[in-house]
Order: structure tokens, then C-alpha cells, then sequence
């Protein structure tokens, strides 16, 4: 079955880039380029995983996003993979220093600029972790 | 006693400082008891707004949550502050959302806040908490014959809260009024001063500057009044600067609005921070400062 | 869900206060520009800026001087009679420039900004010397001696804070800080 992929991300050029990746592996990608529609898409469609920006809208959205997200019920087994480039857009923040680890619950972070190969395996795994967990349910 | 929770705002503790202490002993002679937060934080003033605004909300929301644990109206003598924390306040209510974003981040500093305070500008106690009768019977050296422009800046009238009104307020005129000022027709009371514009675009501040001086002569005030630090900084601290570019050689003194209230009520200048200014007082208020 | 966004529609995504397109009900009557007390010394004012988002033209949008010599007055947003957000763009374009790191080659805003927004987080209070480095050094000579100068007056009338201010709890403002934008070395 077509694996559903929601893409937050206000960047269309990023977007593109990754959407032709998702597309010729043979993902089903839908794209919502702001934080609202973002939310509303969730709210009203089912996806197999999310890939989620950070700065967007007014600032780092994407944690709130995924703070969200896990305290709602319906969402809060959706695989979430962050895919940020938050140390390049407000660099002099990040002097040489890493993103802080775990400061949301989602499931991976990776940084932009992003390997296709890792993505995709990445994409892979989270899916298959979150099959086998509702399986074992 | 009137209380109320202080934010005196960065620019007060030195660059401003006499307008905290013009604040403090204006308020102390009219019964109003003004406590100073504790432990706050700059707002952030424009520049968070570049960068993330919702970490702007928080750097707000953190002095909000501190005030809202007093219980008391909060007061904001600087028209930056005073917009940044009364725009957070009220997108925090419309926003819950937000409002539960910022407040996971107010934890690391074991503070919640719940959206039940009022933000005021310090101007705003003298025009609408205190009555103009209240304001003249301490007045004992009404400031006859000294015409003040009155200097509104920007960010106390804009953006609109409510339904006040942006095009011509009076509510500095009326304060000047009372205590024996003659407020003049001061057509550019609300043109911005530039504000940081003063050292990321200095000559575009500079000529901003310029058109309120020049404004202020040609309305006849011998002195301008402000309720801002940074209007006051921009209008005298560069009135040099302004000269060396425009080739102009304007020597025009820029009072704080509560510094022109205390030398009404016959409390001592220096006590005012009356000294600290790069141009002098003294020609155009001799009459009031004489002993 | 579409393909693919406009500049025009990346610009109003930004704009998270109002919904759909607002520039596009701009009907360029130029009390903006009017009243703008900027205006007269930005490339483009603000009402030719609107036209040019709305039209795509995103380069010569983001080489533009005008959002960063916004000085932020509302007086634009208050007066426009189609109640567009004016200053809340200026301000989403200069967070557009930042987070690109596109903007006019020469401009003092952005490494002014970068500044004041790095010295916040360090001590929770503003302490101007700490930012003279961000613009000093674009000055013209002339410039920087009236600089130097009048803050050595500052300084002699005790209006320059000569020692840097700092909150109490500046452990948990910093952790604070870190749960909206999860900057690394907090501790």
C-alpha cells in the first residue's frame, strides 16, 4: 500500500527538491507550505509520517507544531521526522554548537542539507517502527 | 495608595535615568506607590520581531507572568516596552496556542502566566488614573508662559487598541494644561523619532530628527516634551549630529513629560535628573527654576 | 495543497495574523509612501514593495533596502485603508532576509540585529556598548568621531552603563530560551 507522506515546509524550492526524492521512491506526498495548513491537513486527512520544518510563519513553529502533536490523541503515534536547516537560517544563534537534542518529542532530526539515501532509509525505518508498534498493540 | 508593578525597561537604570527618577518623585507626591519587578528582563524591544516572534512573545510573556504574581497594573514608562507587553498580552489571549507555547517555556523559570493583567504607559496613570484636579492642587510653580511642543512619538498611540484616537489625541495637551504649561500645536507630535534607526540608518534618522526640531521652532516651543528614552535620546542627545549634517544650529531642550511635572510641583531639579541633559534647561524655564 | 507557491504567497505565509493573500487586496493608493517618514530614503517605498511581491519579483525585492529602514511607527498600518498589516510585513520580510541570509549588501539592520538579539540571550538586559562593534566600523570617520564623541559625554553625564547588566535567574531564562528555539550550549 502507498505510504502517505505529509511535507510542512515554507521553503518551495527545498520542497521540490524533496518531493521529487519521495515521488520516485514511490511515496504519495502532500505539501503544506504554512504552519495552519499544516495543522489543518492533520487534523483531516490520515498520514503514514510527517516531515516537519521548524522556521516558518513567525518564528521556530515546528516545535510547536510537534509539541501539539503529542498531546493529541489521534496524532500522537504519527511518525515525525524534522527536517531543519534552522542552524544555517539564524546561524549567529548556533555559534559552532549542535540543536539541542531531544527538546521535542518527535522521532529523528536531520539537518539540511539532506543525503537522499539517508532520508529515504530514515523514512523507511520510522514507518516500519510505527507498523510494528500498533501491531503489537 | 495607588500600586503599581514597574517595568522601568533597560534604558532607565542609566541612559534614561532621569527620567526614572522624575517618575519616582512625580508619583511619590501624587500617593502613587510605583514596585519595581522583580528580577525582569529587557522586552526585546523591534529587534526580537527580526528574528522569531514568538520568541519576542516569551521575553514579554516572562515579565507579564512576574507581574501578574503581584496582582497590580503594570507601568511602562518607555512606549516600546509598553507596546511590546500590552501586543503580547493581547495576542496571548487570542492565541491559545500560543498562550500554551509560551508557557511551557515560562516553566524553566517556574512561572505561568494567565492573561489577567493590564498594561499601561506611565503617561497614561497621569491622564487617565489621576484626575487634572488631583494634578493641580500639587502644583505650588505653575509653568506660566513656558510653551511646551508635546511629543507623542509613535508607539504610544500606534498600533490602535481600541478605539482611541490615532490622528489627534490630546491626553499629553491636557496634562501640560494642568500644570500651568501652554501645550502648542505641535503638527508632527506623532512622527516617529527613527528610533534605532539612529545607528543602523543614521542619516535617514538624522533628517527625521531635523523635521521634528525644525517643527517644534517654527510651532514656537521653547521646549519639547517627551514620554519616550529613545525620542528623548534622538531628539537631544543627537541634536549635535543633526546640526553637523544640516548645516543647522538648533540648541533646543528635551524635557521628560514627569520632569516638566516635577519642577510644577516645586520639587528640587536636581532630583529631576535635572543636569544630566546636553542641552541645557535653564534660558527657557529660568522663570520656574529660580529658587 | 498546491504544487508549488508564489514569492507573493512565501510572503504571506509569514504573515501569520491574517489569512489567505492580504497584499493582494492592496489597491495602491500610496497613503503608505505618503505618510511613511522613512520613505524618502528607501530604494523603493512602501507601496511600489506590496506591488513588487505581489508581481514575484523576489530578488529585486530582497536587494531592497526599504523593510530595513522600517522604523516600525505603524503609521502606514493605521491609515491604510484596506487594512493591510503594512509594519507586520516590514517585519516578516527582514525575518525572511535573516533566515535566507539575502539581504542589500552594506546594511547595518541585520548585523545590528544579530547583535542585540545574541546580547539578550547572554544577560536578559541591553547593554549598549556590547553592540557599538555591529555598526561603528560602517561609519565614515566623520561619523565615527561624532559617535565616540557623544558617548564619551554620555559616559561623563553617567548616562553610559559602564558595567554589563544581568538577571538573577539567568539559568533558566537561558532554558527558557531554549524550549521556543532549541539552541545548543545553554548550560
Amino acid at each position: 500500500m502507498t505510504k502517505k507522506i505529509l511535507m510542512i515546509d515554507d521553503d518551495p524550492d527545498f520542497v521540490s527538491g524533496i518531493k521529487a526524492i519521495l515521488d520516485k521512491a514511490g511515496f504519495e506526498v502532500e505539501v503544506a507550505y504554512n504552519p495552519k495548513d499544516g495543522m489543518q491537513a492533520l487534523q483531516t486527512k490520515k498520514y503514514d509520517l510527517l516531515l516537519l520544518d521548524i522556521m516558518m510563519g513567525r518564528g521556530a513553529e515546528g516545535i510547536m507544531i510537534a509539541r501539539k502533536l503529542r498531546k493529541d490523541i489521534k496524532l500522537r503515534e504519527l511518525p515525525v521526522l524534522i527536517l531543519t536547516g534552522m542552524r544555517e537560517q539564524i546561524a549567529f544563534l548556533f555559534p559552532g554548537e549542535p540543536v539541542h537534542p531531544r527538546f521535542v518529542e518527535v522521532d529523528e532530526m536531520v539537518e539540511k542539507p539532506v543525503e537522499p539515501k539517508l532520508l529515504l532509509e530514515k523514512i523507511n525505518a520510522l514507518i516500519k517502527t510505527a507498523e510494528a508498534k500498533k501491531a503489537g498493540k | 495608595m495607588k500600586e503599581y508593578a514597574y517595568f522601568p525597561g533597560c534604558s532607565l537604570e542609566k541612559m534614561a535615568s532621569s527620567y526614572h527618577q522624575s517618575a519616582m518623585e512625580t508619583t511619590k507626591k501624587l500617593g502613587i506607590k510605583l514596585k519595581e519587578l522583580e528580577d525582569w528582563n529587557c522586552c526585546g524591544a523591534t529587534t526580537y520581531f527580526f528574528i522569531d516572534e514568538l520568541l519576542a512573545y516569551t521575553l514579554c510573556a516572562r515579565n507579564l507572568a512576574i507581574a501578574e504574581k503581584t496582582g497590580l497594573d503594570v507601568v511602562a514608562p518607555c512606549s516600546a516596552c509598553y507596546k511590546n507587553m500590552y501586543f503580547t498580552a493581547a495576542h496571548l489571549k487570542k492565541d491559545p496556542d500560543l498562550a500554551e507555547h509560551v508557557n511551557f517555556a515560562l516553566e524553566e523559570d517556574n512561572l505561568h502566566f494567565n492573561g489577567n493583567v493590564n498594561i499601561k504607559h506611565l503617561i497614561e496613570v497621569f491622564a487617565n488614573d489621576i484626575s487634572t484636579e488631583e494634578i493641580q492642587s500639587k502644583v505650588s510653580r505653575p509653568l506660566e508662559g513656558i510653551r511646551v511642543a508635546p511629543y507623542y512619538g509613535c508607539q504610544i498611540v500606534r498600533p490602535q487598541k481600541e478605539k482611541e484616537n490615532v490622528e489627534q489625541p490630546q491626553f499629553f495637551e491636557k496634562i501640560l494644561s494642568a500644570i500651568g504649561a501652554t501645550p502648542v500645536n505641535y503638527p508632527l507630535k506623532m512622527r516617529c523619532c527613527g528610533g534605532s534607526l539612529i545607528l543602523s540608518s543614521r542619516t535617514a534618522a538624522l533628517s527625521m530628527v531635523r523635521n521634528l526640531l525644525q517643527c517644534a521652532v517654527d510651532s514656537q516651543a521653547t521646549v519639547i516634551a517627551t514620554a519616550c528614552p529613545m525620542c528623548q535620546v534622538n531628539l537631544e542627545v543627537y541634536q549635535q549630529q543633526v546640526n553637523l549634517e544640516f548645516g543647522t544650529n538648533f540648541s533646543f531642550p528635551v524635557m521628560y513629560f514627569t520632569q516638566l511635572i516635577g519642577l510644577a510641583f516645586g520639587i528640587k531639579p536636581k532630583k529631576l535628573g535635572i543636569g544630566k541633559e546636553f542641552v541645557s534647561f535653564a534660558p527657557s524655564l529660568l522663570p520656574v527654576l529660580q529658587e | 495543497m498546491t504544487d508549488t507557491i508564489t514569492f507573493g504567497q512565501e510572503i504571506s505565509n509569514l504573515l501569520y495574523a491574517s489569512e489567505g493573500e492580504p497584499l493582494r487586496t492592496c489597491i495602491q493608493c500610496g497613503t503608505c509612501s505618503g505618510t511613511c517618514p522613512v520613505a524618502g530614503y528607501m530604494d523603493h517605498t512602501p507601496r511600489q514593495i506590496i506591488a513588487m511581491i505581489n508581481q514575484n519579483m523576489k530578488e529585486q525585492v530582497l536587494e531592497s533596502n526599504t523593510f530595513w529602514y522600517c522604523a516600525s511607527c505603524y503609521y502606514c498600518t493605521v491609515r491604510c485603508p484596506q487594512e493591510i498589516n503594512i509594519t507586520e510585513l516590514m517585519y516578516a520580510l527582514k525575518r525572511y532576509s535573516i533566515w535566507k541570509g539575502h539581504y542589500q549588501e552594506g546594511l547595518i539592520g541585520p548585523i545590528f540585529s544579530e547583535a542585540f538579539v545574541k546580547m539578550i540571550v547572554s544577560g536578559g538586559r541591553s547593554f549598549e556598548p556590547v553592540l557599538a562593534p555591529s555598526y561603528i566600523f560602517s561609519f565614515s570617520l566623520r561619523e565615527f568621531i561624532q559617535e565616540i564623541s557623544g558617548a564619551t559625554e554620555l559616559m561623563l553625564k553617567g548616562r553610559l552603563p559602564i558595567l554589563p547588566a544581568r538577571i538573577e535567574r539567568l539559568d533558566s531564562f537561558k532554558r527558557m530560551i531554549g524550549r521556543i528555539i532549541p539552541m545548543g550550549g545553554l548550560e
